[in-house]
C-alpha cells in the first residue's frame, strides 16, 4: 500500500524457490488427510519473508488439487448405522462400533476411520494431474491477487487494444454499464464499467463481474485498468496492466455464436476473392464506439470494404438509432442483419438501409449477392 | 409547477435495483434522485420508488411508470391460525402501514407469524431468510398453508414464483433483477442488516410492504436506524422471558464452573500473556481500536501474528478442555433418555465430540441430504442427541429437545438466545434444562456473563 493507491505485492522470480519447496510438500503429503498438509503449510516455510504470499500460493495449489475421500464403507452410510446404533442401545462405545461394522461387514477400525473420511480435513491429498511449474504457480497466485482486489471495486476504468469488444459484451451480460470513449493515440478503446447502483454508493455489488474481466483482458495486445477499491473502510487505487506477471486465462471464444461462426463459415465458401475480418477496428459514432461484428474486404481493392452486424433482438427505433449512428460516422457500407422471428414489433424499418431478414441462419448467399450488386 | 417542457411527462422503469427516469427537463425536489452522467437520466434506488413517485404527482408531473412488475399472488390461502401474541403482533404491522419489525423469541412462531402476514395481505412475497436450511424449512412451511409451488433461490435452485423464499446471499446476487417482482419484503433474522453488509439486498427491491423478524434487534446506533428506514420500526416485541410457562416450556440453567488442569492453565497463561504483551501495546496506542484494526496491525509483525496465533490457541484450549470432556460424557450419561442438543464453540470440537460419544454433528460439512435425513431420524425419536458449532444456532426447525449441554460459544448474547430458544418448544410438563460449562479465570467468564444479559422479559410485569 501507497497512499492512496494499493500496489500488489506479485509473486516474482525471487518466490521461486520457496514456491518449489511448498509443491514439494505438497507431493510429500500425497495420500495423507488434507489437514496434515494444511497445518504443514501454515508454518512459514524456508526462505518465505511473506507470510501471505505462502498463504495465497497455497491457496491456490488447494484449488487446484482434488482431495478425494477414500473409506471402507461411504462415510455417510458409516455415520447412519453407527449413530443409529449408538441411539438405540446402552452400551459401550467398542460395542456399538463391533455391532455396526458387522451389520455392513468390515471390521470396526475400517468403520471408524470411515466415519468422517469425506470431511475437507480428512480428505487425502491426491497428487495433481499436471504440477504446474513454480513460475505456473506465482502467475495463478497472482491473477487470485487481483481478482482478490477487483471483487472490491466498485468501478474500473480500462483503456485497451484490441478485444474490446468482449469485454463490452460480458458488461452488458452482467447487467454493468459501460461507457466507451475514444482516447486518440493512446489506445484503442478506453470504457468506464460499474454497475446502476454505484451512482448511489460505493458497493461491492458488482465486484464479482468486475473480476471476471481481468482474464479477457489478457487476449488484449495492451491494456491498462485502474479500478477503485474499498479495503479496511477506505477508498483506494488498483491498477493492472498488460505485462503485469498474471496467469493468461484460456483464449476468448473465437465468436460470439454459432450463427456468426457459420456465417464466417458460409461466406469465405462463397466468396473467395473476399476476406472476412471478425472485429474490426470499432468505429467512433456520436461520442461513443460502436463494434462490428465482421468487416468483409475485397481483396485487392481497399475501397470496397462493408460492415457487418448480426442484431439479435431489436426494435424498428433500434434499428434505425444504429442506422443513425452508422451515418453520423459517414458509414454507408453498412449491412445489419435481423432476426426475423425477435422483433417485438413489425413497424416499417427505415426504406434506404441494407438489411437482411434471417431465419436461424444469416444466408451469406444473400449477402455475396447484395455486396457484388452495390458496388 | 408544472411547465410545458413535462407535458408529456416522465418515464420511470426499473434498472438492476434502481429506479431510472427519464426526464424531458430538470427534476429538482424529488426526494432521493440523483443525476447520472453515465446514462443521462435520473436515477433513485428502487426502495424509494413510492417516494419518488409521490414526489413527481406533488409537482403535477405526469408518469409513465412501469417499475412494479409484481408476480400475480394466489388468492387461495388456507386459514392460518394464530396465537393471540401472534396476533398483537400482525395488528401492530398492519397498523404501522405494513412496515416494522416484529420481535419475538426463536421457537414462538415467527414463519406463522410470516405467512399470517402474506395469506392476509394476498400480495406477491419474497421472504429473505440466513441460511440454506432455514430455505428448505420456510418453503415446506409455506406449501402447507397454500397450494402450489414456492418459488427458491439459494442453494442451486432459481425458480420465480408468486411466493418465493430466497437466502441472504441469493438475494443480495438476485435483487437487481428481482427487485420490482414483489410488494411484500419479508425478513428473517433481520438483525443481519443495517450494518452496511449486504443491505443492498433490501434498497434494490420496490416491495412498500416489509417485515423483519428477530429474537434479537440491534437496540442502538446506526445499524438500529438503518433497520428503521429499510424496513420500519420496532412494531411488537416480547422475549423469551415473557412466554416461559405458557407459550414457551420453563427451563433451568446451570452453569457449571469447570477448571483448567494445571497443565492446561499454565498453557493457557502462558499463551494469554504472549498475547496480551503485544495487545496491551496497542491499547496504549490506541485505546479505541476495534478487534479487527489490531488484527490488521498484528499481521504485519512477526511478533503480532505469533500473539494472534496464541490468541487462536488460547481459544482451542478453552473449547473443550480436559474437565469440559468429563462434564460432557457424565451429562450424556445422566441424560442418556433425553433428546439432548450439544452446542460447541467449534467445528473441531464438535468432531471429538461425535467421534467420542457416537452423537450425530450437525455442521456445515454435512451435505444438506444427510442433514435432512439427521433431524428427520431426530425427530422421530431415531437419534437421540445432535453435537453442533454453528447450524444449529439460527431459527432450524429443532422439535421437542430438552436438554442442552452449551460446551462453548463465544458469539455472546444473540448466539446464546438462539440457542436457549431451541430448547423451548412446549410440550405437556416438559421443563427444560440448560448446563452451561464455563472456565473460572479465563476469557470465558465475560463471555458467559454477556450472553445471558437476552433472555430477561421485555414486558414489564403486572403491578
Amino acid at each position: 500500500m501507497r497512499g492512496d493507491e494499493l500496489v500488489p505485492r506479485f509473486l516474482g522470480e525471487g518466490d521461486h524457490p520457496w514456491l518449489r519447496l511448498l509443491l514439494e510438500e505438497y507431493d510429500r503429503f500425497v495420500g495423507r488427510p488434507q489437514r496434515e498438509l494444511d497445518e504443514r503449510v501454515s508454518e512459514p516455510l524456508d526462505g518465505c519473508a511473506a507470510f501471505d504470499k505462502q498463504r495465497l500460493a497455497a491457496f491456490v495449489l488447494r484449488r487446484l488439487s482434488r482431495a478425494g475421500a477414500k473409506s471402507a464403507v461411504p462415510p455417510v452410510r458409516a455415520r447412519a448405522v453407527v449413530f443409529g446404533e449408538a441411539a438405540r442401545r446402552l452400551e459401550p462405545r467398542e460395542n456399538i462400533l463391533a455391532s455396526a461394522a458387522a451389520s455392513v461387514d468390515v471390521s470396526p477400525n475400517a468403520l471408524e476411520a470411515s466415519l468422517f473420511a469425506d470431511l475437507p480435513g480428512e480428505r487425502l491429498v491426491a497428487a495433481l494431474e499436471r504440477p504446474p511449474s513454480p513460475l505456473e504457480l506465482a502467475l495463478r497466485a497472482n491473477l487470485a491477487l487481483a481478482q482478490g482486489f477487483l471483487a472490491r471495486a466498485s468501478a474500473v476504468k480500462i483503456e485497451m487494444e484490441g478485444n474490446a469488444r468482449a469485454v463490452v459484451r460480458h458488461a452488458k451480460l452482467r447487467g454493468l454499464i459501460c461507457r466507451v470513449a475514444r482516447l486518440a493515440e493512446v489506445a484503442d478503446a478506453t470504457m468506464e464499467i460499474s454497475g446502476p447502483y454505484a451512482l448511489f454508493r460505493h458497493t461491492l455489488l458488482y465486484g464479482r463481474s468486475l473480476g471476471d474481466i481481468l482474464p479477457l483482458l489478457s487476449w488484449c495486445r495492451r491494456f491498462r485498468l485502474r479500478a477503485d477499491c474499498v479495503l479496511h473502510g477506505r477508498q483506494r487505487a488498483f491498477r493492472v496492466a498488460s505485462g503485469d506477471p498474471i496467469f493468461p486465462a484460456s483464449e476468448p471464444r473465437r465468436f460470439d455464436s454459432r450463427l456468426e461462426e457459420r456465417f464466417a463459415r458460409d461466406f469465405k465458401r462463397l466468396a473467395s476473392d473476399w476476406d472476412v475480418i471478425r472485429e474490426p477496428e470499432p468505429v467512433e459514432a456520436g461520442g461513443g464506439l460502436i463494434f462490428p461484428d465482421f468487416a468483409l474486404q475485397r481483396r485487392g481493392d481497399a475501397s470496397r470494404r462493408w460492415l457487418l452486424e448480426i442484431v439479435g433482438f431489436w426494435t424498428p427505433e433500434y434499428v434505425a438509432r444504429k442506422l443513425a449512428q452508422y451515418r453520423a460516422a459517414s458509414i454507408s457500407n453498412l449491412i445489419l442483419c435481423i432476426d426475423a422471428d425477435r422483433c417485438c414489433d413489425d413497424g416499417d424499418l427505415p426504406p434506404h438501409a441494407l438489411v437482411i431478414r434471417y431465419r436461424r441462419r444469416v444466408d451469406a448467399g444473400e449477402v455475396v449477392r447484395r455486396i457484388e450488386a452495390a458496388s | 409547477m408544472m411547465t410545458t417542457q413535462f407535458r408529456d411527462g416522465v418515464q420511470l422503469t426499473f434498472d438492476g435495483g434502481t429506479v431510472l427516469v427519464r426526464s424531458p427537463g430538470e427534476l429538482e425536489g424529488a426526494p432521493g434522485l440523483l443525476w447520472d452522467p453515465r446514462v443521462r437520466a435520473y436515477r433513485a434506488p428502487a426502495w424509494r420508488h413510492g417516494a419518488v413517485a409521490a414526489a413527481l404527482g406533488r409537482l403535477g408531473i405526469p408518469c409513465h411508470d412501469t417499475v412494479r412488475a409484481p408476480l400475480v399472488a394466489t388468492r387461495d390461502w388456507r386459514h392460518v391460525e394464530l396465537r393471540p401474541y401472534q396476533q398483537a403482533a400482525l395488528l401492530a404491522w398492519e397498523m404501522s402501514r405494513r412496515r416494522g419489525v416484529v420481535v419475538l423469541p426463536t421457537g414462538s412462531g415467527k414463519t406463522r407469524l410470516a405467512i399470517a402476514a402474506m395469506a392476509g395481505t394476498r400480495l406477491a412475497t419474497l421472504c429473505l431468510v440466513p441460511t440454506r436450511v432455514l430455505l428448505e424449512q420456510w418453503i415446506r412451511e409455506i406449501a402447507t398453508f397454500r397450494p402450489g409451488r414456492v418459488g427458491c433461490f439459494g442453494d442451486g435452485a432459481h425458480t420465480l414464483e408468486p411466493i418465493t423464499v430466497a437466502t441472504f446471499e441469493s438475494a443480495y446476487r438476485y435483487m437487481p433483477v428481482l427487485g420490482n417482482r414483489f410488494d411484500l419484503l419479508i425478513v428473517d433474522e433481520v438483525h443481519h442488516f443495517g450494518n452496511g453488509l449486504r443491505d443492498e439486498a433490501l434498497e434494490m427491491s420496490t416491495a412498500a410492504a416489509r417485515l423483519g423478524l428477530t429474537a434479537t434487534p440491534p437496540r442502538h446506533g446506526a445499524a438500529a436506524a438503518r433497520l428503521e428506514e429499510l424496513i420500519g420500526p420496532t412494531v411488537h416485541e416480547l422475549a423469551i422471558g415473557d412466554l416461559v410457562g405458557g407459550y414457551l416450556a420453563p427451563f433451568d440453567a446451570i452453569a457449571m464452573y469447570l477448571a483448567l488442569t494445571q497443565l492446561e492453565r499454565a498453557r493457557y497463561d502462558e499463551l494469554i500473556a504472549r498475547f496480551r504483551a503485544v495487545h496491551s501495546a496497542f491499547r496504549r496506542l490506541a485505546p479505541e481500536g476495534s478487534w479487527s484494526e489490531f488484527v490488521r496491525t498484528a499481521v504485519r509483525t512477526d511478533e503480532g501474528r505469533r500473539a494472534l496465533s496464541a490468541w487462536r490457541q488460547a481459544r482451542r484450549l478453552l473449547a473443550f478442555t480436559q474437565s469440559k470432556r468429563e462434564a460432557v460424557r457424565t451429562l450424556l450419561a445422566r441424560h442418556r433418555d433425553a433428546r439432548t442438543l450439544v452446542f460447541t464453540a467449534d467445528n473441531e470440537t464438535a468432531y471429538a465430540i461425535a467421534r467420542e460419544h457416537l452423537i450425530v454433528p450437525l455442521t456445515c460439512d454435512i451435505g444438506r441430504k444427510e442433514r435432512e435425513e439427521v433431524l428427520l431420524r431426530f425427530r422421530a425419536g431415531e437419534l437421540r442427541s445432535l453435537v453442533s458449532a454453528r447450524v444449529l444456532n439460527e431459527g432450524l426447525d429443532v422439535p421437542d429437545a430438552d436438554v442442552a449441554i452449551i460446551v462453548g460459544g463465544t458469539l455472546g448474547e444473540r448466539e446464546h438466545v438462539q440457542r436457549v430458544g431451541r430448547l423451548l418448544r412446549p410440550g405437556p410438563g416438559k421443563r427444560a434444562l440448560i448446563y452451561e460449562l464455563v472456565t473460572p479465570q479465563t476469557m470465558e467468564i465475560q463471555q458467559a456473563r454477556r450472553r445471558r444479559k437476552g433472555l430477561a422479559p421485555r414486558v414489564a410485569p403486572p403491578m
